[in-house]
Formats: C-alpha cells, sequence, structure tokens
C-alpha cells in the first residue's frame, strides 16, 4: 500500500493513469478529468480528456471522450476489478471564453460525449462538478474512497 | 517541428515584437522595463503543465487576425501578485490589499491592447504583411486552464504538439513580471517560418 507522502502522479492533457497512488490534473479548462473508480478494490484511473471525439485515431485514447472510457474501463479491469463494480466521477468541461470564434462550446460537448459513453458501458456517476466559466485542478485520491479534491483559481476547495 | 534554424528565426522575430511590446510598456509606466531572451519551446500537448501552471493569473488574449493564414493567439499573461501593482502604476494608486475593480480590468484590458498590438505591428512589419489583434479576452484565473481551452476551440484532433514562444518583461521598480505568449497553430507557424525563410535567402 502506498503511504501517504507517496507522490501525486500528474496526467497531463491527453495522458491518463491507472493505480492506487493519488493523480493529479492541474488547470482543467475545457478538458474533463474522468475518473473510473473500484470502490471495493480501491483503485482507479484518471483520464485528463481533451476532445469528444477521435475521428479513428487511436494512438492516444485518453485524449478522446469516445475512446477514454473504454479505455479506462480495460485497464482497470487488467488490474483485478469487476466492471459491473465501477463508477465514475467527472470534472471540467468549462467555458472560459465568449468571444472567440472556434469551437467555442468544446466543453459542454465533452461533457456530454464523456457521459454518452458512461451510459453505453453502464458506468453509474456518483459525483460531478462541471460546466461555468472556472478552471478547475484535481486530485483524485483511489485509497481514500475515490475522494477528489476540486480547486479553483480563487483558492476555493471542494471535496467530490 | 521546427530545427535550429528555424527556432532561432523565430525567436528573433519574437525578440523584436517583444521589444516593441517593452518600449510601450515603458512609456505608459514611465519606468525602465527589462526583457528576458525568448524561450521558444515544442511541447507535447501532455507536458504543457510543465510550462504553464494553474497558479492565478490574469490573462489579456487576443486572436491574431489579418494577411495570415491559419489562426494564433497573443496572450499578455500576469501574476496575481503583479497584477495589482501594475494597476495601481498605471491608475496612480498605492493600495496593494485590494480587490480587483472594473477600474483594474479596464487597465489590464488597456495594457493588453497597447502591448500586443505593439508586438504584432512590429513583427508584422518585418514580415511586410498586417497582423492586427481580434478585441481582447480578459480572464483572471488558471493559465493551463486557459491554454488547454485555446488549443481543444482549434483543431487539434491530429495535433499532438504546440509550439509555445515565450518572454518575460519586467521592472524591477514596481515588482512587476509579466509574459507574452504566442501560440501560433501549424498552419500560421508554417506560413510565418515560410516568410522567415525568404526574407534570410
Amino acid at each position: 500500500m502506498p503511504g501517504p507522502e507517496e507522490q501525486v502522479v500528474m496526467v497531463g492533457i491527453g495522458e491518463y493513469h491507472i493505480g492506487r497512488s493519488p493523480m493529479s490534473s492541474i488547470g482543467l479548462g475545457s478538458c474533463i478529468g474522468l475518473v473510473i473508480h473500484d470502490p471495493v478494490n480501491d483503485i482507479g484511473g484518471l483520464a485528463h480528456i481533451m476532445l469528444p471525439d477521435s475521428q479513428g485515431r487511436t494512438d492516444r485514447p485518453a485524449k478522446y471522450a469516445d475512446t477514454a472510457v473504454e479505455f479506462l474501463i480495460r485497464g482497470i479491469c487488467r488490474q483485478g476489478s469487476k466492471p459491473d463494480g465501477l463508477v465514475s466521477k467527472i470534472v471540467g468541461g468549462a467555458s472560459m471564453f465568449q468571444s472567440f470564434s472556434g469551437n467555442l462550446n468544446i466543453g459542454d460537448r465533452n461533457i456530454e460525449a464523456v457521459k454518452i459513453q458512461l451510459k453505453k458501458f453502464n458506468i453509474r456517476i456518483v459525483a460531478e462538478d462541471t460546466g461555468g466559466v472556472q478552471g478547475r485542478t484535481i486530485v483524485y485520491y483511489p485509497v481514500e474512497k475515490g475522494k477528489i479534491s476540486v480547486r479553483t483559481a480563487d483558492g476555493n476547495i471542494r471535496f467530490i | 517541428m521546427l530545427n535550429s534554424q528555424q527556432s532561432d528565426a523565430l525567436r528573433e522575430l519574437g525578440n523584436i515584437g517583444a521589444a516593441h511590446a517593452a518600449t510601450t510598456l515603458s512609456t505608459m509606466l514611465m519606468t525602465n522595463i527589462e526583457m528576458e531572451v525568448p524561450e521558444i519551446n515544442v511541447v507535447d500537448i501532455g507536458k504543457i503543465h510543465e510550462h504553464v501552471s494553474d497558479e492565478q493569473a490574469a490573462l489579456v488574449i487576443f486572436q491574431i487576425q489579418g494577411e495570415v493564414s491559419g489562426g494564433g493567439y497573443v496572450l499578455l499573461h500576469i501574476p496575481k501578485n503583479s497584477v495589482v501593482r501594475l494597476t495601481n502604476a498605471m491608475l496612480g494608486m498605492t493600495e496593494l490589499d485590494r480587490e480587483l475593480t472594473e477600474m483594474d480590468q479596464s487597465a489590464l484590458l488597456e495594457i493588453g491592447n497597447i502591448m500586443v498590438s505593439a508586438f504584432l505591428d512590429a513583427t508584422a512589419t518585418l514580415l511586410s504583411i498586417v497582423m492586427l489583434p481580434s478585441p481582447p479576452s480578459l480572464v483572471i484565473d488558471m493559465p493551463h486552464a486557459a491554454f488547454e481551452s485555446i488549443l481543444a476551440a482549434q483543431d487539434y484532433a491530429q495535433i499532438d504538439q504546440v509550439v509555445i514562444f515565450r518572454t518575460e518583461l519586467h521592472s524591477d521598480q514596481y515588482k512587476i513580471s509579466s509574459n507574452l505568449f504566442l501560440l501560433p497553430n501549424k498552419p500560421m507557424l508554417d506560413e510565418i517560418i515560410g516568410m522567415l525563410e525568404n526574407l534570410m535567402k
């Protein structure tokens, strides 16, 4: 079992991590921090999803909503978890800018795409901190009942 | 994505732009502004967090418009503890321990406008094209969250690397530091590199 002083694993944009140690994604804007957690075995995974649709790409599965969910489930189940015991939490999908051209509702589209996949694989969403206009930094603690701290730039911290 | 010669050319272009931006800041504050040598980094999207933090900062963000294909952004980044000192210096105030008001926000937008216009003017003149900043957008939030939102709003489905140009400007007198970031997408980067290579022939 990891000790409390164990280092937090950083999960950058389009990356993922599966294990028992604390893991973090900093500054989630329109991206999604997707956590899939196994409450029986105190293990889980975090994916830092950037876009809704992989358009057939397979080399960075955690970057896209349509590939990240199944990829994370498979990875956790390879560690001995049962798929029907898994639960999920989603954070992010903010909309930070109003005035630029481009895919402005990308945050909303990310949230929607992740939810569609979770539904497809029958993974229940037990907590959610999504939307709004603020960035979020998260730390996920698999061995502390899958708790996630969500911090905003103004210093507020909440736990989900 | 960039060879060392292209990287040098881009650094020199940014250097000229940033020097003009520093001059305008110097004029506005009537003080000396020091400028660091610009950094050019080709960064994997998964490692952007090593270059851009989640520490609260003011970001004045402009889309690059004009005679250049593709898209790109210029960002003026001012760490939180510099924001009040900067707007105080601009507005002739002294109170440091205060909430940011609409006056601060207008001042930040104005500073950003003047500096970024100077930056783009100088680089465009060198390239003999016209580049204009869009109206600015101000956010006071986590820089990493702003960066990833900007990248996601462009077409980054097939792209995993980004070129980040950064130069630091600071005033010792007012203890203000700020960073200018240039974030071109691939078509814009290719076009600018092409123009620079023509210039050097």
